[in-house]
């Protein structure tokens, strides 16, 4: 009782503590698109335009809520629920600072991914069942893009998992302390890995240059075409808790997670996510998009057999490399 | 994978196209009138296979503003403002074409102070142009909400200085209503010159910013390479003109080939490609804005002295009449041919006033050139036609 | 933000019983008004725009969106879609075939939602409001919030408009204002209708105007001297590319094309067309009622078409041509699209403008006005505000 309880309390906290951070996060992409663009993004509404999230919650959430006649009436409104239960899930294991994790789990880098590779299915719940064809078309090509590019994922993420031995986060994070960073050393095996990962990464969350899923250019919104208010809302939070919990785990996994000097580990891991979340959003605003059949060719001739590659190498560099 | 081979040739682009099987299952996607992307408001159902386009039906005449009858209507004096809204990207060349008709029919020889001005306002008017362009085409390429927009914003940012010329000349950011029958109605302000070589340097200054994020990044020309080929013959035949007949190989610019203005004395170096594709449109226009910058930086200071109208202004419209005649004038404009074909009857209105637009011809090659394309391409081909719908649909 | 207690007769815009019950809470007054605020502020600071940009106005609302005005300042993004938009910012000429698609993304809006009418097109109609395909005005058929006059407006004006817009807002949630006239019966037009241009009265009117100006065209001779000296007519020479010459602008012959016979019409673009005339440059019909003819030619006693086919050779020197047909009402003349494919929509625009039909042609639609209109709106019979226009 006193430990589900406990679970319970912990689940609050970081859920509320990963959106409040989303929210921080959308304003952040606002400020900094606005930058990269030479305007200066939201300003009025509170110090700095900071509130600007927070109005946009408020307003959403009174917009009236739509289901078009011809849509399909349980999975429409499931899909939403879904997507946002699926990015926020993801946040229970990621290790905040030492001994610290939400919940700790031998196979903790195994849920992750397994809870990545879910969220494709609310984005094509929201596709099919919206009844609408250009949210159908964003339905197909996510499923091919996720699909494809859960494989450079999950062999990027293999190769931590080989050089440490372990597939639980904290332990690999552990692994990495005092700058003993996968993507410092061995850096011809964390570094392309790193790569890889950020790149399918980027895929997986329908980033720019892989966003084709929401093709705002061609299919109007995508998959969220037909919802309004709040649905939208969770949809679109979901897409930013995804990117941040990515970044969070790409840098627990290759980045030394709450490792560095002086400052306590939880502000190492949020600087560290910060800067990844920041470039993310750099590529987002300074690239154009991919089209989907040279997405897909990107993914299968290049980055799964470098992915192949770095998996035979870390082994090899596990059995015969030297001991540290 | 579908083999799908690109139809360049006379296939009747309604009825039968060689992939359309009416058989099968295919899905019918309305794209437009009110689309991100269809650069105003265009309809074109599109028949997929999968993603694959096979077949188009384009629909144009949402915005059809019926102006051809409003010319009739209006006497001359009143028209050139009415056509300024035709195609609004380039608001100038509209008037300069109207009016140019009109002086013909009467006989009327522009001062050549006018046409210097003219001239320069041509040029100018095709860098925003072509600005506005770039940007559109980078949103189709890259979407409102990602880097095509960033390349929005910042043409954006260089056309408002572009718009800030004239409005130091005539006041208005657009829709100037500065050209008149015989001559230009507001003379250039002092001090202008240097502020047009000011706004000038800025522009060509970031131009390689535009190239980085252009032809010069490998998504770009992997988005646009191949992508939409029209071949020279069939864009002659179609009407096609501007770019997007000299992007097909035709080396044809009415500027230099049939002068007016002051082109005669000027030497235009013509831009042109080979492909016919995405690719080769986007550099014949960036070429272009060199090129029109060049010209504008050779006119600017040399502006003629001399009076500014060969007539006297218009006090009554109802009293200018124009004999009765007919007379074509086509005009190179940043799309293209832009002609007009007046019947005057001798009245203070004409009796049949005919705007030929670029843009509806190039919108025309649409169904030659979309079926076997994807969707994500479609917005691009469209993109790169750079169809004003004010001036297709008149 | 300013909490303002509020007492409970305040009228409010919601109707909900939980929200009367919490209101005459004692004590609990304050807090929702507190909580209304708080809706309010994010109602206002986040209008989401989607963008009606149909032409000239557009481009403002796009400059509008961009570097220098920036309307994400106060939070305003454009939206591609409707369900996901507070308020529609109508920006451009709505035109007949365009209204029902305007009224139908409205309703696709969800509440709460607005309206704002940029220029003077979406506004009034515009300059093109007395004609046949042009709405005037979109409060004939939509509710507007607010109206943003110019042509077009400047970004700054539209930005104006928006903060007007949060000042309605909060004035209609603070139960100053009704948000909206809930007339039912202007909610319930789906189409557009101008019921002003429609009454008995005004149609008379109309028709009245006919027929001045047919009898005012009939007296076309009788009208003022020309004022200036019309060039002589150049002699008609011999060969066909001398004859047809009409190189831009000085050259091209004042009569007006060459007119050949209908039947030579094929026959003469084809060898056009091999001799290196490969553009088509355009087709222009036009019509001449009884009485009215082209310049030089004796005046035509009968109603009757022209049909003007100019091409060009292209590249340096390049060279227009240009020949005409002269056709009986209703008489069909070849179709130039074997030849040229661009004829096609050349075609069907004169088609559905002027009326001349077009033999052979693959696919002879009307190009501009709705599939289902009547009339060809360029005729010189027809007015401009003619009741045969399908909205009035
Ligand atoms: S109001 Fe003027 S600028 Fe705006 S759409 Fe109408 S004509 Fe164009």
């Amino acid at each position: 009782m006193n430990e589900h309880l406990r679970a319970l309390l912990l689940a609050v906290v970081v859920v509320n503590t990963v959106l409040a951070l989303t929210t921080f996060a959308i304003w952040f992409e606002r400020k900094f698109a606005g930058r990269m663009q030479s305007r200066l993004g939201p300003t009025r509404v509170g110090p700095f335009g900071l509130l600007q999230p927070v109005a946009d919650a408020f307003k959403l959430m009174q917009k009236e809520s739509i289901r078009p006649r011809q849509a399909d009436r349980v999975l429409f409104e499931l899909a939403p629920l879904l997507g946002a239960t699926c990015a926020l899930g993801a946040a229970a294991v990621v290790p905040l600072a030492p001994g610290v994790a939400p919940a700790q789990l031998d196979l903790g880098l195994l849920f992750v991914l397994a809870i990545g590779a879910v969220t494709v299915l609310p984005i094509f719940i929201a596709g099919w069942s919206s009844n609408n064809k250009f949210a159908l078309l964003g339905g197909m090509r996510a499923i091919a893009q996720s699909i494809s590019y859960e494989v450079p994922l999950l062999l990027a993420a293999l190769v931590p998992i080989v050089l440490t031995g372990s597939m639980d986060l904290s332990e690999i994070v552990r692994q990495q302390a005092e700058g003993r960073w996968l993507a410092v050393w061995p850096f011809f095996l964390g570094l392309p890995a790193f790569a890889i990962f950020l790149l399918a990464m980027l895929a997986e969350s329908n980033r720019i240059p892989f966003d084709i899923p929401e093709a705002e250019s061609e299919l109007v919104a995508g998959v969220t075409t037909e919802y309004t208010g709040m649905k939208f809302a969770l949809f679109y939070l979901a897409e930013y808790a995804h990117t941040l919990i990515a970044s969070a785990l790409a840098a627990a996994l290759f980045l030394g997670g709450w490792d560095g000097p002086i400052a306590p580990g939880l502000h190492w891991l949020l600087l560290k996510t910060f800067v990844l979340f920041g470039f993310i959003y750099w590529v987002r605003w300074s690239l154009l998009r991919f089209r989907s059949d040279q997405l897909l060719s990107i993914c299968w001739r290049w980055l799964v057999p470098a992915g192949v590659a770095l998996v035979a190498g870390a082994g090899a560099w596990v059995a015969w490399g030297p001991t540290p | 994978m579908l083999q799908v081979t690109t139809i360049t040739r006379r296939v009747d682009p309604h009825l039968a196209l060689d992939l359309y099987d009416p058989e099968a299952e295919l899905l019918l996607l309305h794209f437009g009138p009110q689309h991100p992307s269809t650069h105003g408001v265009f309809r074109m159902d599109l028949y997929l296979d999968g993603e694959i386009v096979v077949k188009v039906v384009p629909y144009v005449g949402y915005l059809h503003r019926a102006v051809e009858k409003l010319c009739e209507k209006l006497t001359y004096a009143q028209i050139t403002p009415v056509v300024d809204k035709n195609d609004y990207v380039a608001p100038m060349t509209n008037e300069q074409a109207i009016n140019m008709a009109f002086e013909a029919l009467l006989g009327i020889e522009v001062p050549r102070r006018a046409r210097w001005i003219r001239t320069i306002f041509a040029e100018l008017q095709r860098i925003a142009s072509h600005l506005l362009w770039l940007g559109t085409f980078a949103l189709d390429l890259g979407g409102a909400l990602g880097g095509g927009s960033t390349l929005f914003l910042h043409c954006f940012r260089e056309r408002e200085l572009i718009l800030d010329l004239f409005e130091d000349v005539t006041g208005a950011r657009f829709h100037y209503n500065t050209h008149t029958v015989g001559g230009n109605r507001h003379d250039i302000p002092a001090g202008w010159s240097a502020k047009v070589k000011a706004a000038l340097d800025v522009i060509e200054s970031r131009l390689p910013d535009y190239l980085s994020m252009t032809l010069a990044n490998r998504i770009f020309l992997d988005r646009t390479r191949g992508v939409g080929v029209l071949d020279g013959e069939l864009a002659l035949e179609l009407g096609v003109t501007g770019p997007i007949l000299r992007a097909s190989g035709v080396d044809h610019d009415l500027r230099r080939d049939a002068p007016f203005h002051a082109y005669d004395e000027l030497e235009v170096r013509v831009a042109t490609e080979t492909d016919g594709d995405c690719l080769a449109r986007a550099k014949v226009r960036l070429r272009e804005i060199e090129e029109s910058i060049r010209l504008v930086r050779s006119l600017v200071d040399g502006v003629p002295e001399g009076v500014l109208n060969a007539a006297r202004p218009i006090k009554q419209p109802a009293q200018f009449k124009i004999p009765a005649g007919q007379a074509y004038v086509g005009i190179e404009t940043p799309r293209g041919e832009l002609g007009t074909y007046v019947i005057a009857d001798g009245s203070a209105n004409a009796h049949r006033l005919k705007i030929r637009p670029p843009s509806l011809h190039a919108l025309s090659a649409l169904p030659h050139v979309l079926p076997g394309a994807t969707v994500s391409d479609a917005v691009v081909i469209l993109g790169s036609l750079d169809p004003i719908m004010g001036e297709v649909d008149r | 933000m300013a909490v303002r207690p509020r007492t409970v007769d305040d009228g409010s815009s919601f109707e909900h019983p939980l929200y009367t019950t919490l209101l005459n809470t004692p004590g609990l007054s304050v807090s929702v008004a507190a909580l209304d605020d708080l809706l309010t502020w994010g109602l206002t600071n986040s209008l989401w725009v989607f963008p009606m940009a149909t032409s000239c106005c557009g481009i403002e609302l796009m400059a509008a969106a961009a570097s220098r005005v920036d309307l994400d300042r106060m939070g305003t993004i454009v939206r591609g879609t409707p369900r996901q938009a507070d308020v529609m910012v109508v920006a451009g000429t709505i035109t007949v075939k365009m209204a029902p698609r305007v009224k139908l993304l409205w309703d696709q809006m969800p509440e709460p939602k607005w309206c704002i009418a940029m220029g003077s097109c979406a506004i009034s109609g515009d300059f093109y409001r007395e004609l046949y395909s042009v709405v005037p005005g979109i409060d004939t058929f939509m509710p507007v919030d607010v109206y943003v006059p110019g042509c077009p407006p400047n970004p700054e004006a539209l930005m104006h408009g928006l903060l007007r817009l949060q000042e309605k807002v909060r004035a209609s949630r603070r139960g100053e204002q009704v948000v909206r006239d809930p007339n039912p019966a202007l909610l319930a037009i789906t189409k557009p209708s101008v019921p002003r241009l429609v009454d008995a009265e005004r149609t008379a009117e109309i028709a009245a105007a006919q027929e001045e100006s047919a009898a005012t065209s009939t007296a076309a001779e009788a009208r003022a001297p020309l004022e200036f000296e019309a060039p002589a007519a150049r002699p008609a020479d011999e060969g066909l590319e001398r004859r047809l010459h009409a190189d831009d602008a000085a050259h091209f012959p004042r009569e007006g094309p060459a007119l050949v016979p209908v039947e030579q019409h094929l026959a003469l673009a084809r060898q056009l067309k091999a001799e290196g005339f490969r553009q088509l440059v355009s087709i222009v019909a036009s019509h001449w009622p009884a009485g009215r003819g082209r310049q030089g030619a004796e005046p035509a006693e009968s109603e009757h078409f022209e049909v003007a086919y100019l091409v060009r050779r292209v590249g340096a020197g390049s060279r227009l041509a240009a020949w005409a047909v002269r056709l009986a009402p209703g008489e069909p003349v070849a179709s130039l699209v074997p030849l040229y494919a661009g004829a096609d929509w050349q075609e069907r625009e004169q088609y559905d403008l002027v009326g001349v039909p077009f033999a052979g042609h693959p696919d002879l639609r009307r190009l501009m006005m709705p599939e289902n209109y009547s009339g060809h709106p360029l005729r010189r019979d027809f007015a401009s505000d003619s009741p045969a226009a399908p909205w009035r």
